[in-house]
């Protein structure tokens, strides 16, 4: 390249390269836009309000009551919205042709997928599970009239990241399969809201699936989260291992089919 | 490893399949260094489709692109790291503002200094006359700028070589002139490969064209080369008068290969193809003065490139040089 003499130049190589550029955009989509105060907003006031309801409009408050409202709301509906953001991530560069622009400057092609899912998960943990999160405990704790242990709050919000994290990456590696919006929001969507009635008809998904990690069966001790902020024996610890497995799996089977695209 | 090669490009046997349809059959193509390349050919030629098997948006079926000695497929960031390309419809994040743009792609490239990357972004602002829009959103912009924003984000790593799909493509007579001039001034610096179906511009800039057709390449050679004409050297002879013996007397030669003629008003018009040009250039004019028919004009045939083009790719002739 002639007349460059005067920059450093980038260093990054192998499945690196473009990775800092990727990120920096990406996060830049999240935090330098309103995008981080519109999903902090809405995850943080709906809850916020239904949970403020049932404390202050309610006589004889049940801690329990809070708490499984708590787990059933932040596993399942930040998880739609995961979804929608999501289905757009890969489907939408690529209907758009930006994806196609950006592979024709020096980035290897798994750096536009971890670049993806670094933002995202980030972003998710932040506006749908800490943020929401410190507000419900915060309200939990004025119900309680007493400081409660932030520890089995912090390890909930770990698990309602993994779950979201499940469908993030499950949503993403759609994304790398399809060219159009409908399959990869249909499929996700209705893995979502299908896995309670394939737990009943298979038993062995409560493991495999991240129904269970938030929302109990039959009885909160079936869900973890619930079970941890209750004080109560967690039935199984095997679901946390095998949906973050199903995790890392999404991701290698998206950078695989990523790869071999064309554009 | 990179090559010390004259050639920029070179394929050997590059063909793209989608299902059933041959995009583009075995193509053998060399690009010389610092040359303007135009590449030509009808709607659904292949061009898009070659373009993007040199930058590795997609796999050859057969055959191999090296580029400065890289191939196109194993070493296909390294190749990009070098290049320069402007997509035939520019689609940018429509968030971004132009400056964001090109700091973005500028920083694929280069990590710093800071102040440097921003003078380059600002220069390739001021290249282009969108300094004045820089901080708008793309959103807000015109086809012409996009497109205009589109050659700027292409030069900003000061490529050695700059692939431009259609540059001229949605811009207006002043924006294509500028075009233009950009691309001949970038010749000292870097070599062009273009693909373009405005043959005017082709004409005017490229030294070597190649015309695409059906996914085969039935053209390629210097400009020059073409222009002469595909079917060797051609004289064009208008007379008058006695211009039947005269007609006799250059079929008789035998360095004369064919002779058309055609009436126009008063004259007929000769095209006369030569198979010895030197032969022809010292005895052509003086047997037609000695005949007994005057001659009003007398000049070697000059091709245009729509002629050229319009042979090859109507009558499906192969001039490969």
């Amino acid at each position: 390249m002639s007349g460059n003499s005067e920059f450093m130049m980038v260093s990054e190589s192998g499945w690196r390269r473009g990775l800092n550029n990727l990120l920096d955009n990406e996060f830049a989509s999240w935090w330098k836009t309103r995008m981080w105060w519109v999903q902090c907003l809405i995850w943080t006031s709906i809850p916020a309000f239904i949970l403020g309801n049932i404390i202050f409009s309610s006589k004889n408050f049940e801690f329990s009551e809070g708490i499984m409202f708590y787990s059933i709301f932040a596993g399942v509906f930040p998880a739609i919205g995961v979804i929608i953001i999501m289905q757009d991530a890969l489907v939408g560069e690529k209907t758009t042709g930006t994806i196609a622009w950006v592979l024709s400057k020096p980035v290897a092609r798994p750096a536009i997928i971890l670049s993806k899912v670094v933002s995202n998960s980030v972003g998710v943990l932040t506006t749908m599970v800490v943020v929401p999160g410190i507000f419900t405990y915060l309200l939990l704790s004025v119900a309680s009239k007493a400081l409660l242990n932030p520890v089995p709050f912090i390890e909930a919000w770990g698990i309602f990241f993994l779950c979201h994290l499940f469908y993030l990456t499950f949503t993403l590696m759609l994304g790398a399969f399809f060219t159009r919006r409908g399959p990869v929001i249909g499929l996700a969507l209705g893995l979502l809201f299908l896995q309670q009635y394939l737990i009943g008809l298979l038993p062995v998904f409560r493991y495999l699936l991240p129904w269970t990690l938030a929302i109990p069966l039959n009885n909160e001790s079936e869900a973890i989260v619930p079970a941890l902020l209750m004080g109560q024996p967690v039935h199984s610890y095997l679901p946390l291992v095998f949906v973050a497995a199903e995790c890392v799996f999404f991701v290698l089977v998206c950078l695989w089919r990523f790869n071999r695209d064309e554009f | 490893m990179e090559e010390k090669t004259p050639n920029v490009i070179s394929t050997r046997g590059l063909s793209k399949t989608f299902g059933n349809v041959a995009a583009l059959k075995p193509l053998n193509l060399e690009v010389h260094r610092n040359s303007i390349y135009g590449f030509l050919g009808p709607n659904g030629a292949g061009k898009t489709t070659t373009i993007k098997l040199f930058l590795g948006l997609i796999r050859p079926t057969a055959g191999s692109a090296t580029l400065f000695g890289m191939d196109s497929v194993e070493q296909s960031v390294e190749i990009r790291a070098r290049i320069g390309y402007l997509p035939q419809e520019p689609h940018f994040y429509e968030h971004m503002t132009a400056r964001q743009t090109l700091r973005f792609v500028a920083r694929f490239f280069f990590k710093g200094p800071r102040e440097t990357i921003e003078d380059r972004v600002s220069e390739m602002l001021e290249l282009v006359d969108l300094a004045e829009k820089a901080d708008r959103p793309i959103k807000t912009f015109s086809g012409g700028e996009r497109q205009r924003l589109g050659i700027a984000q292409a030069q900003v790593n000061y490529p050695d070589l700059l692939i431009l799909d259609e540059p001229a493509a949605s811009l207006d007579p002043i924006g294509r002139r500028d075009v233009l001039e950009v691309m001949s001034r970038l010749r000292k610096y870097t070599t062009v490969f273009y693909s373009t179906h405005i043959l005017d511009d082709v004409q005017k800039v490229s030294d070597t064209v190649a015309i695409l057709n059906k996914g085969v390449l039935v053209a390629e050679g210097p400009i020059e080369e073409l222009l002469a004409g595909s079917e060797g050297t051609t004289y064009l002879v208008h007379l008058k008068g006695d211009t039947e013996s005269a007609v006799k007397l250059v079929q008789s030669q035998p360095w004369v290969s064919g002779v058309k003629t055609g009436s126009h008003g008063s004259e007929i018009t000769l095209q006369v193809g030569v198979t010895d040009p030197q032969a022809a250039e010292a005895q052509l004019l003086k047997l037609l003065v000695n005949s007994p028919a005057v001659v009003t004009e007398f000049r070697l045939k000059q091709y245009e490139l729509e002629d050229i083009f319009m042979q090859v790719v109507e009558g499906g002739q192969d001039v490969r040089k």
